[in-house]
Parts: structure tokens; C-alpha cells; sequence
């Protein structure tokens, strides 16, 4: 969401508007920046910006190859099994959702035509009249029934069974309308619609080969673990419809591999390039960048039930020995945010911006080890590369300790199986959250103390209290009070270490147009193929 | 002469089934060992018990799994080589293309690199220490001790990005003519060879040079044979079982073992299903691939074992 | 190494010039590697530069890597994994291997068989599967991770030596010998061995190039050297982003693995005529 650079200000965002409107070069408007003190990694971003503040008028036409960063024979066309970004990418365009996030974070109608509440628990969903699916069939409340009511339902294995079981009663009014029933109030439901997972699929859909919805484009080809190709749908019912005549999408997992393609032009967009390729791609002309920060983040987790976690003062010293400005600058290359051990990211209107990170700190951290009386022990810390840069932050923390005589022994595992072997399980290991839209979501799944992933098992009947107030609350302000004092106590009582906010880049060919920021994540919250366009 | 090599295919062909069996069989025992299931990893960060259960019962795994596996053995034999787990698609469906687009990969690297590795492997024996034969020692382990991801890479940058010759990736499916096909095989059929054609060089060579020292050869050279006779002539009938296993063993590694090559220039073959399938604990896609794999492998080890038995009149 | 290579010197074994360069990079990356933490400028864990792919300079010999630590020390303890791991497992693999070919073909018959088939069953056994499963089973160590190497390439050993095996077997001295009554350990040692020496001892150092770049390859599946440690081929890949801006981080890994094997490879090939050669 943010793109803050350092030194950077508005008016300089201006001057290289102006600079470009005079027809600058490229290497002009570099030499422009380093006078202005930016750093040469950095002046990339701001381009792809000012490029984007230009750009012209939608073209219609051509055919967009795009590389995400993973794919596998588990790759699905089912919206509720969702679990990779390529599966996100393929549902978003070939299905809706009722809801979806504009780019501020703020829901906006899609299939639905509004949703209201009186009181946050009864729901009315008034549906679009004339969308039609790709096989001719139009759409009605029935098809809504049906694809929330699957999440319900264990044989489905949907991705977001937790969150969806608060629908108590979902059912039909009339051919366009539905009523949602949920177990308690919640303010949050038309943000909850906008995950990938609750797309609207036809009713009775069993086969996942392909795919019917009412996207904007049709799938022509899907072949899991290798492409997806999307053809234009004519009869998409928002006007005007998709830009591109064709895509294909799909994974290239090697971060040098996908870049490579990019910069030789057999594909005009790589998904979330590794930081230390920007100075590459900075070098080359013709490819831009586009940068989200969206609330991801790579925690180190120590259960407060397990040794080293239960001693007092262990997990304040870990929080004060974790360096987080040379995660951020050394093994992130600046590509995150300095994150406050509370998972509500600067994304989010929600986020506490008076809790400050905790100081990196080594002599405070050794006497609470001390008296924690670890000093000289050797503590495993599990890390894999499951967990995007888990394993860099550990030998941060290693070298750290090292200089105090604290001994952390880190162990690199499989990345295969990492979720179910150590996840949750060791007793101080590193996980990585995906972003969710709401503090609400991330408080129940992760903090609360029947939370199905409580990394850290934190328990708190208090904070228990305070989610369910603050879940009925609609009002915004008293809501974001609540919030903000349940970051603090995460911050200080959970075993949860979030030393920084992840930022994603994508990479794209000067080409392509259109492709914006959002707070779902990078490639446009993953719906970047109905909204682009190839100039030609 | 022809009767001992097809009793010999016959009892190997008999062999072969049992070690597909128990490699089946390993394999199965293998894949249970691991930690975590289909299930558990579909459902990934969400895979909460009760999810788990669920969606356990739903895709019918919970019956043991000897038993699923003995329904997906029985399958084979009619032709049916199951479902697999993660995206309920036909596993022969999955294998099909993907093991064409490999055969090709495979088939080509083998018509580049083995007559080149085999030809400079006799020649650097033919003439032992001249500069010629340290040079292709060299330059053989040279390029084979560079990681295979670094061949691949560097030859992405050249030829794709700076040159702008070549395509990064290698679309199989958009290949009409002769020179598209070039210009998507040239870079993963160069990778490929470098890496494997340096045991095939390295082993024709020491085998050469080891048969031109028996007393037989020996004795030819004192009847005033020339060199060049003497090696294709003499040398080479007698190195040519060792030599045919060193290339059969080189071979093996094309389908299985080229995951490097098939991500780095996003072509879709079987290797890179086979690591999928492992990753997602997909039993009749591990097992489908295994067996695969298994029946070329031993192809390729009977054929050269019949070769060298043909080769050496003593041995038939 | 040192020692052994003086006896041997005086027991006449000779080497040409371009053994004596493979031994010297041989034993070398020995020393370096014996003698890596006293000489490491910087703590391999250590980010020294706040620059990435750093260049070479005054501070840095070698420079940066992708986190800002400086290379030079990290291949100098890089050497103790990747010489020392790759030489053990090398040597069990191929002695065991060799062994068991040899005697697979003297004695022939079911023995030959029942080995030769259980070796190609365990090498149809795909190498990921194989490598989650000992991670998965017995953990992680440096004494695992070299026998699962050693167990990888032991196949490929066998059927090698087993195929020149089987030719010497036909020769007439063998028929001759096994005619006088010699025990299988006696043809083996005596008429076998020596006759296939050359051709083991190439594949030999081939299967140590092998295991060299395997090394990181397991490494990365979590079995095998931990961090802040790594060995050369995992720098290679940890810094393979830098190969764009032919970064030192990347080319310097990349030519300390190509000395070694290279060196072990002329060595090999220019063993002192009394070891590789069967006069005796």
C-alpha cells in the first residue's frame, strides 16, 4: 500500500511527473534523484509510479503472458481450495466475488448490488440483475446459497472453513436476493466476502476441470503445474469487460529465472521479484516496478507453554535482541517495514502507529536472559524456507546472540511438510502470515485463546472479551480503540516476534498499463489480468 | 549366440517385474513414512483437526493405506493408474503430455551429446597426455564441477537477455517449425549436456585407455598396428561394456533428474510432477512416476548389459 | 596428506608436473580447510557490509554476499564441509561399491544377481523422496548426511566396476588363477583390482564432483550443514541473484568448487605409474 522512501516528499513525486512531461530520459531523471539524496535502488519505485500517474487511456487487444512465483499439481480451479497465488490469479479472472477491496482497503460491490445490516448479524445481499456465467446460465441467489453454504461443508476442504462457520443460516429471499445469518454481530462481513476463496460459482458445480463463472475471461486452457490460459468474455457484465483479449499465466519459482523472462521480453509480468534484483531490473530499460505492502509478515514464534518460552523475560529479550533495521536493510534490502511485534499492518486503518518497535537492545536482552538464567544454553530455532526469509532473520538473530554469549542453534528443515511437522509445534520456530483484510480475522485466527493457529499460545481471557466487543461494534472509532490496545498487549505479552511488514514487488514490462496497488497483495490483489492493458 | 541374449531378456524381463514391485513397494513405504498427508497439505496454514477430518473422509482416505495402495496396483493392470489426490484428475492424464514433452527433451540431448561425449573420449585416449586430452579433461570436469543451475542461468543471461537471441522459457506447445524448435531446445539441451556428458567422456576414456593396456592389445601394437586401428579396432570392442554403462547411467538422469532445467526454463515434464507429487503426498502420482522412471531406468541398464555381453565373445 | 606424500616420494612414486598441480590444489584446500577458523578475517555470520554482491576490495578480498558478509570467510569454512564431507562420502561409496561389483562378478550366479537388482532397485528410488525420508526418519547430522550421500552414489560404483569386472573375469590369467584353487579375496585383490584400477579410481573422482554438487542440494531439503555454515555450492546458490552483476560472491564459490575437483581429477589421472598401473 505505502511506498515510503526516505527523503522523499509529494513535491518530489511532482518533479518527476514534471520532469517526464518535459520528455526527460531515464538516466536524467536518475541523476535528478541521487541530487535529491534517494538512494539508486530505491528511484525505480518511484518511476513505476510517476509512469503509472501518467497513464493513458485503457487499448484494447494483444495477449499477456505473466509469471506468479509458484505452481504445483495442486493448483485448482475450486475458489474455496485456493491456497497459491496462481490459484488466486485464476479465480480472479474467471469468477466474482459479491464484494471486492479497492485500493484504499475499502469494500466495493461486485455480484452484489448492496449489502446492509441493522444490527451486523442479519444480513440482506441484493444481487446484480443480468450477470451471466460462461455457460449462458444466469446468475441467481441460488448460486450464492450454494457457494457459501460449501464452505460449511468439511468434504468441500475449504481454506477458509473457520471464518465462513460464523454464517449460520445462508437462503434465498427471492431470485436475487440472499440473507446471511451470522452467530454474532459482525461488522466486518462485506470485507469478509472480498477473500478469493468466497468467488460465486454456478450452483451444483462439482467438476473443477474447468472453469464456469462469470469472470472476465473465459478458461480456455488449465493445466495444473504448468499454464492457464484465459480468453476475453464478451458477455462480462461490467462495461466495456477486460482489456486484454487473452492471458496465460503461470509459475516460474526460480527468482532469477522469472526476472530473466521478464527482462527478455517472453513475458511482460513477473510476480514478487526478489529484492536484490531490483538493481538488475533497475539497469534495463523498458521494465518498471510496482510495489505493495499489504500486511505479510514472517514472525518468529515462541510458545510460551514449552521451554525457552515459559521463562520469564526470555521473549522480551528475543524482541530486544532481533535487529530489526538490518532485517529490514540487509536481508530485505529495504523492501519491508519495521513492524511492531502486532500483526495489524501500516496498511490497515487500523493499525497502532503509537506502539513503537522495541529497540534493538543487546545489553538489556543479555541481562534478561541472565536472569532468565539462559545465558551459555544452546536453543534450537527451527527455520525453513517455507517462511519467506525466515532463515536470514534466524542467522540475524544467531550472530546477535552470539555477541552476548547467547547460543541459538539454528536448524534449516524441509520446506516440504513444514506447515504440518513444526509450525504450531516447536517450541521456537518461524511462521508466515498471509494478509487478511480485517484485525478481526487475524485476532480470531491467530490471538485469540481458541485460536486454530495460536503460534505462540497466548492466553488471555481479557483479549478474548475485547474481540467479541469489538466485532459488533460499528462504530469505527470505538472499534479502532479496542484494537489498538489489544496490538499493545500482543505486543508485549504474546510470543510472537513480527520484526518486519513484508513488501511485494512485481515486476513489469513498460507496456503494460493499468496495474495499481492493492491491499489484498501484489498483482493487484491478484486481479491485475481483468484491469491491465498492453500498449502497443 | 541369439539364443543365450533372449533368455537372458526374458529373465530379465521377469527380474524387471519384481524390482518394479519392490520398488513400488519402497516407494508406498516411503511416502506413508513421511510426515503429513494429502490432506494436511492441501489444507496447508488451515489444515485445523476437524478440517483434516473432514475432507480425510470426504476424498475416501481413510481406509489403510496398504490397502489403497494394493487397489492402485490392482488398477495398473488394467490399464488404470488411478486418481490423483490433489486435483482429482486421471494420473494418466497428468503423466501423458508432460512424459512427451521429457522424451523429447531427453531424446534430443541423447542425439547431441552422445556421439560428441564418445568422440572426444576415444580421442583423448588415443592420445594420452598430449594437450589435447588434458584440455578435455579439464575443460570436461571444468564444466561439469558448475552447478547446474549456474549453467542454466548464465546461459539465460546471455543468450536471452543481452543477446536476445534465444527465448528464456521454453514454450514446447508453440513449436511449428524446425527453427522454433532449435531455439527452444538449444539452451536446456546445452545444459543438459554439460552436465552429463562429462562422465561419459571421462569413462570412455579411462576404459580405453585401460583395454590398450592388456597383453592383447599389447601384442597387436607389436605387430605394427597403427594407433587409430588400434584403439577402434582392438580397444574399443573390449571397452564397450563399461563405456555402454557409463552412457546408460548418464541417460538414467534424463527424466527423473532434470528438475533444474525444467524449472529454470518453465518446461513441463516429468520430473518437475514428480517433486510436485512427493511435495503434496500424492500416492498413485508418486508411484505412477516411480514406476516410470524405474522401467527406463532399467531400459537403459539391461540394454547395456546385453550390449557388453554381445561385445565381449568370452561373455556370450 | 603432507606426509604420506613425502613417503611416498621416497619410496620412488613419482609424480609429473601436472599431478604435482592437482596435488597441490588438493592438499591446499586441505589446509585451508583444517586450518579455516584461524584464518577467517570476519565471523561467517557476521553482516560486515551493509552493501550487497559487494565488489572485491581492501576490506572485503572477495567481497560481499547477498546479506553483506564477507565471502572470503565464508568459503574458507565453506572448504571444511565441502572437502571434507564430499572425500568421506566419495571414498565409502566407491569402496563399498567397488567391492561389492568385483565380488558380484567373480562369484556370478545368484549373488551377482540378487546385488545387481537391489542396487538398481535403490537407484530407481528418486533421490528427493529418498532424502525426506532419512531427514524425516533419523534427522539431521553431518555422519547422516554423509552416508546418505555414500548410499546415493554406491549403486552407480558398483554397476561401473562390476562392467570392467566381468571383462577381466573372462581373461585367461584369471582362468588360470581361479584354476590353481585361489579364494575369491585373493582373485579379487590381486587379478581383479588391479587390472580395473584406472577406470575406478576416473569414476571415482567423477562421483566426487557429483557429491560436491549434491551437497547443497541437500543442504537445502534440511539435511546437512546448518546455518550460519554453508558449503560451496550452497554459496553458489545463495548468491546466484548476484550472477547478473557477475558479483565475486558468485564467481568465487564457483571457481574454488572447479579447482578442487579439477585438482583431484589431474591427480587422479597422473597417479604415479606404480599405483595406476597393474605391473606390480
Amino acid at each position: 500500500m505505502t511506498d515510503k522512501v526516505t527523503n522523499w516528499t509529494g513535491a518530489d513525486d511532482a518533479m518527476v511527473e514534471n520532469a517526464i512531461r518535459r520528455g526527460a530520459t531515464r538516466r536524467e531523471l536518475l541523476q535528478l534523484m541521487l541530487a535529491g539524496g534517494v538512494a539508486a535502488s530505491a528511484s525505480g519505485l518511484i518511476l513505476g509510479r510517476a509512469g503509472s500517474a501518467m497513464a493513458a487511456t485503457p487499448v484494447k487487444g494483444g495477449s499477456l503472458k505473466a509469471a506468479g512465483w509458484s505452481s504445483s499439481t495442486a493448483d485448482t480451479l475450486d475458489p474455496a481450495k485456493a491456497s497459491l497465488s496462481t490459484d488466486y490469479v485464476r479465480c480472479c479472472a474467471f469468477y466474482n466475488r459479491l464484494t471486492y477491496l479497492d485500493k484504499t482497503g475499502v469494500p466495493q460491490m461486485e455480484l452484489a448490488e448492496s449489502i446492509d445490516s441493522k444490527d451486523a448479524k442479519v444480513w440482506i445481499v441484493k444481487l446484480r440483475k443480468g450477470v451471466t456465467f460462461h455457460n449462458g446460465k444466469t446468475l441467481s441467489s441460488a448460486d450464492v446459497v450454494y457457494s457459501m453454504n460449501r464452505h460449511l461443508d468439511k468434504a468441500t476442504g475449504s481454506k477458509v472453513n473457520s471464518i465462513a462457520k460464523q454464517m449460520t443460516e445462508i437462503k434465498a429471499i427471492d431470485d436475487l436476493t440472499v440473507q446471511i445469518t451470522l452467530a454474532n454481530p459482525n461488522a466486518d462481513l462485506p470485507t469478509i466476502l472480498a477473500m478469493h476463496h468466497f468467488m460465486i460459482i454456478a450452483d451444483g458445480t462439482t467438476d473443477f476441470t474447468k472453469a464456469n463463472g462469470t469472470g472476465a475471461f473465459t478458461c480456455e486452457v488449465f493445466e495444473p503445474g504448468a499454464r492457464s490460459v484465459g480468453l476475453r468474455n464478451a458477455n462480462y457484465f461490467k462495461s466495456g469487460g477486460a482489456h486484454l483479449d487473452s492471458f496465460e499465466f503461470f509459475g516460474i519459482p526460480d527468482d532469477s529465472a522469472r526476472v530473466n523472462a521478464l527482462l527478455s521480453g517472453d513475458i511482460q509480468l513477473a510476480a514478487a521479484i526478489n529484492p536484490r534484483s531490483i538493481r538488475l531490473v533497475e539497469s534495463q530499460p523498458g521494465v518498471v516496478l510496482s510495489k505493495t505492502t499489504s500486511g505479510n509478515y514472517t514472525n518468529l514464534n515462541m510458545r510460551l507453554d514449552m521451554t525457552p518460552g515459559d521463562k520469564a523475560g526470555f521473549i522480551e529479550g528475543v524482541k530486544h535482541l532481533l535487529n530489526r533495521e538490518q532485517i529490514q536493510k540487509s536481508a530485505l534490502r529495504g523492501l519491508a517495514e519495521v513492524a511492531n511485534d502486532q500483526p495489524v499492518s501500516p496498511a490497515s486503518i487500523y493499525h497502532n502507529k503509537d506502539l513503537k518497535p522495541k529497540a534493538f537492545d543487546p545489553d538489556k536482552a543479555k541481562a534478561l536472559f541472565q536472569k532468565a538464567g539462559l545465558i551459555g544454553q544452546s536453543i534450537p530455532v527451527v527455520a525453513s524456507e517455507a517462511a519467506g526469509s525466515s532463515i536470514d532473520m534466524a542467522m540475524i538473530l544467531q550472530q546477535a546472540g552470539t555477541e552476548i554469549g547467547m547460543k541459538f542453534d539454528v536448524q534449516r528443515v524441509p520446506s516440504d511438510g513444514y506447515w504440518s511437522n513444526y509450525w504450531l509445534k516447536a517450541p521456537m520456530h518461524f511462521g508466515n502470515i498471509n494478509p487478511r483484510p480485517t484485525p478481526d480475522i487475524l485476532f480470531s485466527l491467530l490471538y485469540a485463546s481458541d485460536a486454530p493457529w495460536n503460534e505462540s499460545q497466548f492466553k488471555s481471557p481479557k483479549f478474548d472479551s475485547m474481540l467479541i466487543e469489538a466485532r459488533g461494534l460499528l462504530d469505527i472509532a470505538k472499534r479502532k480503540e479496542i484494537y489498538n490496545e489489544m496490538q499493545v498487549m500482543i505486543a508485549d505479552q504474546a510470543g510472537t516476534a513480527i520484526p518486519v511488514y513484508l513488501s511485494n514487488v512485481d515486476a513489469i514490462s513498460a507496456k503494460l498499463k493499468g496495474l495499481e496497488a492493492n491491499p489484498l497483495g501484489g498483482m493487484m490483489g491478484y486481479s491485475f489480468a481483468e484491469y491491465v492493458w498492453l500498449e502497443a | 549366440m541369439n539364443r543365450h541374449v533372449l533368455n537372458l531378456v526374458l529373465a530379465r524381463l521377469m527380474i524387471a517385474v519384481i524390482t518394479l514391485l519392490i520398488v513400488s513397494f519402497t516407494v508406498f513405504a516411503a511416502t506413508v513414512l513421511l510426515p503429513g498427508d494429502v490432506v494436511e497439505v492441501l489444507l496447508g496454514q488451515a489444515a485445523t483437526p476437524e478440517a483434516v477430518a473432514g475432507l480425510r473422509a470426504a476424498m475416501h482416505l481413510d481406509d489403510p493405506a496398504i490397502w489403497r495402495f494394493i487397489q492402485w496396483l490392482g488398477g495398473i493392470f488394467t490399464g488404470d493408474f488411478g486418481i490423483s489426490y490433489a486435483n482429482n484428475m486421471p494420473v494418466a492424464d497428468l503423466i501423458g503430455p508432460r512424459l512427451a514433452n521429457s522424451l523429447k527433451l531427453a531424446g534430443i540431448t541423447t542425439l547431441v551429446s552422445v556421439p560428441v561425449a564418445l568422440t572426444l573420449g576415444i580421442t583423448a585416449a588415443m592420445w594420452r597426455g598430449s594437450w589435447f586430452d588434458r584440455s578435455v579433461t579439464i575443460l570436461s570436469i571444468g564444466i561439469v564441477s558448475v552447478p547446474e543451475f549456474m549453467v542454466a542461468t548464465s546461459a539465460v543471461l546471455v543468450f536471452a537477455v543481452y543477446l536476445k537471441w534465444l527465448p528464456a522459457l521454453s514454450f514446447a506447445n508453440e513449436i511449428h517449425t524446425f527453427g522454433q524448435l532449435l531455439r527452444v531446445y538449444a539452451m536446456p539441451v546445452i545444459t543438459l549436456s554439460f552436465v552429463i556428458s562429462a562422465q561419459m567422456i571421462r569413462m570412455t576414456r579411462a576404459a580405453v585407455i585401460d583395454t590398450l593396456n592388456t597383453p592383447y592389445v599389447e601384442m597387436a601394437l607389436l605387430k605394427g598396428a597403427s594407433r587409430k586401428r588400434l584403439v577402434l579396432k582392438h580397444a574399443l570392442p573390449n571397452a564397450l561394456g563399461p563405456i555402454v554403462n557409463a552412457v546408460a547411467l548418464s541417460l538414467s538422469y534424463l527424466l527423473g533428474g532434470v528438475i533444474i532445467v525444467e524449472t529454470i526454463f518453465n518446461y513441463p515434464g516429468v520430473a518437475k510432477l514428480m517433486v510436485d507429487a512427493v511435495s503434496t503426498r500424492d500416492l498413485p502420482l508418486i508411484q505412477t512416476c516411480a514406476m516410470l522412471f524405474c522401467i527406463v531406468y532399467l531400459f537403459l541398464i539391461t540394454t547395456a548389459d546385453i550390449i557388453a555381453i554381445l561385445s565381449n565373445p568370452r561373455l556370450r | 596428506m603432507v606426509r604420506s606424500f613425502f613417503s611416498l616420494r621416497a619410496a620412488g612414486y613419482r609424480f609429473n608436473l601436472v599431478g604435482l598441480i592437482g596435488f597441490c590444489l588438493v592438499a591446499g584446500w586441505a589446509i585451508v580447510a583444517l586450518s579455516a577458523p584461524l584464518i577467517i578475517p570476519y565471523p561467517i555470520g557476521e553482516i560486515v557490509d551493509y552493501d550487497y554482491f559487494g565488489p572485491i576490495s581492501g576490506q572485503f578480498w572477495l567481497g560481499s554476499d547477498y546479506l553483506g558478509r564477507d565471502i572470503l570467510s565464508r568459503i574458507l569454512m565453506g572448504a571444511r564441509y565441502t572437502v571434507g564431507i564430499s572425500l568421506l562420502a566419495v571414498m565409502i561409496s566407491c569402496s563399498v561399491g567397488v567391492t561389492l561389483g568385483m565380488t558380484a562378478a567373480v562369484i556370478g550366479g545368484w549373488l551377482d544377481t540378487l546385488l545387481s537388482r537391489f542396487l538398481d532397485a535403490l537407484n530407481s528410488i528418486p533421490s528427493k523422496l529418498f532424502g525426506l525420508v532419512v531427514v524425516a526418519g533419523i534427522g539431521s547430522s553431518i555422519p547422516v548426511l554423509v552416508c546418505t550421500l555414500a548410499v546415493i552414489y554406491t549403486p552407480g560404483a558398483y554397476r561401473f566396476a562390476r562392467a570392467l569386472s566381468v571383462n577381466i573375469n573372462t581373461m585367461d590369467f584369471v582362468t588360470v588363477s581361479r584354476a590353481r584353487g585361489e579364494g575369491t579375496f585373493f582373485l579379487i585383490r590381486s587379478e581383479i583390482l588391479p587390472n580395473i584400477i584406472g577406470p575406478v579410481l576416473a569414476d571415482l573422482g567423477l562421483r566426487f564432483v557429483f557429491i560436491v554438487l549434491l551437497l547443497s542440494g541437500l543442504s537445502f531439503l534440511g539435511l546437512g550443514v546448518q546455518p550460519p555454515n554453508a558449503d560451496w555450492g550452497a554459496l553458489v546458490r545463495e548468491n546466484i541473484g548476484g550472477l547478473p552483476f557477475g558479483a565475486p560472491a558468485v564467481m568465487f564459490p564457483s571457481i574454488a568448487i572447479a579447482s578442487l575437483t579439477i585438482g583431484v581429477n589431474l591427480l587422479i589421472d597422473n597417479l604415479p605409474q606404480k599405483i595406476r598401473d597393474r605391473s606390480q
